[in-house]
C-alpha cells in the first residue's frame, strides 16, 4: 500500500461510517432514555466512566471480541464515541425550559409533537457540539485502529515506525493532522452559521 | 490467566512506569497551564488567539502528534511527555482563565470596598474561587494524559501500551484483554480520585 490518496479515502471511510452509525444509534437511544429514567441514569453513569478510558485500550479490548480488520475497527470507533454522543443529545433534549413544555402542552401538542417541534429544535446546539466532539475523536481513533489491520493513514505510521522510516511516518501523520484541522475549521464554520440563525 | 499475564508481561513495573509518566506530565502541565491561564487573564486581548491555538492542538489525532515529535525528540519517554503536556494544557489553561474571569461581581466589589489591591484580589479572591474549575480542568488533563501515555507504548516509552502492542502482534487474546481492562480500570480509578477532589473543592468554595 503506497498510495496516500487511497489511505486518506480509507481513513475517511472508516471514521465517518462509524460516526454516522453512532449518531444513528445514539439519537434513538437518547429519545428512549427521555421516557425511561432507569436507562437514562445507567447510560449517563457509563458515559461518565467510559470517557476516562484511553482510546487505545478500547481498540485493544475489541480485538479478543471481534478479531482484527475493518469491521472490528469500525466497532471500536463506535464504542468510543457513542456514549459522548448519547450524553450530549440526552442532555440537550432533557434540559429544556419548563415554560416551553408547558406552553406546548397548553396549545395541545402531544408527546410526539413536543419531541419533534419543541425538544429537538432546542437541542440542536448541544447535539451539534456532541457531533463535533465525536468527529474529532473518530478521526483520532481511526489512526490507532490501523494497528488492528483497518488500513488507512495509520498504516503509514506503523510501517514507518517499525522500520524507522520517518518519511513514511510523516506521510501518514501530516495528512491526518491536516484533516483534523480542516475538520475543526469546517465544524466551527457550520456552528457559527447555526447560532447566527437562531 | 490474569496472574500469568501479569507476571510474563511485568504489568506491575509497567503500571509503575505508566503512572510515573502521568505524574510527571501532570506536574509540568499544571505549572504551564495555570501560568498561561493567569497570563491570558491579565492580557485578555490575547486570550482568544491562545485558546484557539490550543484548541487546534486538541483536534490533532493523538498518535499523529506523538510521531510528529519523533524527529525533534527521538523515541521513548521524551516525545510522549511532550505530547501529553501539549494535549493537556488547554483544559487547565481554559478552566483557570474561565474561573478567574467568571467570579461574581459582588465579591470583587466587596474586596475593593475593604481596600484590597488588584493583586490581592487576584490571589485572595479570584484564585480561591477558581479552584473548583481548575480541579475540573486537571481532571480532564488526567484523562488526556492517560490516553497519550498509553499510546506512548508504541514509540517505546514503556508503560502499559507496550503489552497491548505485544498482545496485538502475537494475537494473544489473554494479554490484550487483561492489559486492556487493567488500563480501563486504572483510568476510571484515577478519574474518580480527581472527581473526589473536585467535589471537595466545590463544597469548600461553592460556586
Amino acid at each position: 500500500m503506497n498510495n496516500i490518496f487511497v489511505a486518506i479515502g480509507e481513513h475517511l471511510l472508516l471514521a465517518y461510517s462509524a460516526l454516522f452509525v453512532a449518531i444513528g444509534l445514539a439519537i434513538p437511544l437518547a429519545v428512549i432514555s427521555l421516557y425511561n429514567r432507569y436507562l437514562a441514569s445507567t447510560l449517563l453513569l457509563l458515559a461518565n466512566l467510559a470517557q476516562a478510558i484511553p482510546s487505545f485500550a478500547v481498540v485493544a479490548i475489541v480485538v479478543p471480541l471481534l478479531g482484527i480488520g475493518f469491521k472490528p475497527a469500525i466497532f471500536a470507533i463506535i464504542l468510543r464515541i457513542i456514549l459522548p454522543l448519547f450524553k450530549n443529545t440526552y442532555i440537550g433534549l432533557k434540559n429544556i425550559d419548563y415554560t416551553y413544555l408547558d406552553s406546548a402542552k397548553g396549545i395541545g401538542l402531544n408527546e410526539r409533537e413536543i419531541l419533534l417541534y419543541v425538544r429537538f429544535p432546542n437541542a440542536y446546539p448541544a447535539i451539534f457540539a456532541g457531533v463535533k466532539f465525536a468527529a474529532v475523536i473518530a478521526n483520532s481513533v481511526a489512526i490507532i485502529t490501523s494497528l488492528i489491520g483497518a488500513g488507512g493513514l495509520g498504516e503509514f505510521i506503523y510501517e514507518g515506525l517499525s522500520n524507522l522510516n520517518m518519511t513514511k511516518v510523516l506521510k501518514g501523520a501530516i495528512p491526518a493532522i491536516i484533516i483534523a484541522v480542516l475538520l475543526d475549521i469546517g465544524f466551527t464554520f457550520i456552528e457559527n452559521k447555526f447560532t447566527l440563525e437562531r | 490467566m490474569i496472574l500469568y499475564v501479569w507476571k510474563t508481561q511485568q504489568l506491575g513495573i509497567k503500571t509503575f512506569e505508566h503512572l510515573y509518566m502521568v505524574f510527571i506530565t501532570l506536574i509540568i502541565v499544571i505549572v504551564i497551564g495555570i501560568s498561561i491561564g493567569i497570563f491570558i487573564y491579565k492580557k485578555q486581548n490575547l486570550s482568544n488567539i491562545i485558546l484557539n491555538f490550543l484548541n487546534v492542538i486538541e483536534t490533532v489525532p493523538e498518535l499523529a502528534l506523538l510521531v510528529i515529535l519523533i524527529p525533534l525528540f527521538g523515541i521513548g519517554i521524551k516525545p510522549t511527555l511532550v505530547a501529553s503536556v501539549l494535549y493537556s494544557i488547554l483544559p487547565i489553561a481554559r478552566n483557570t482563565y474561565v474561573g478567574l474571569t467568571n467570579v461574581d461581581f459582588q465579591y470583587i466589589e466587596i474586596a475593593r470596598a475593604i481596600g484590597l489591591s488588584d493583586k490581592e484580589i487576584l490571589w485572595k479572591v479570584r484564585i480561591p474561587l477558581a479552584l473548583p474549575l481548575l480541579a475540573a480542568g486537571i481532571r480532564i488533563a488526567i484523562v488526556f494524559t492517560m490516553g497519550v501515555v498509553t499510546l506512548g507504548g508504541l514509540i517505546a516509552a514503556g508503560g502499559l501500551g507496550g503489552p497491548i502492542q505485544t498482545g496485538i502482534h502475537l494475537y494473544d487474546k489473554n494479554i490484550i484483554l487483561v492489559t486492556g481492562l487493567w488500563i480501563g480500570i486504572l483510568a476510571v480509578l484515577l478519574d474518580s480520585i480527581g472527581n473526589f477532589f473536585e467535589t471537595l473543592l466545590r463544597k469548600r468554595y461553592g460556586q
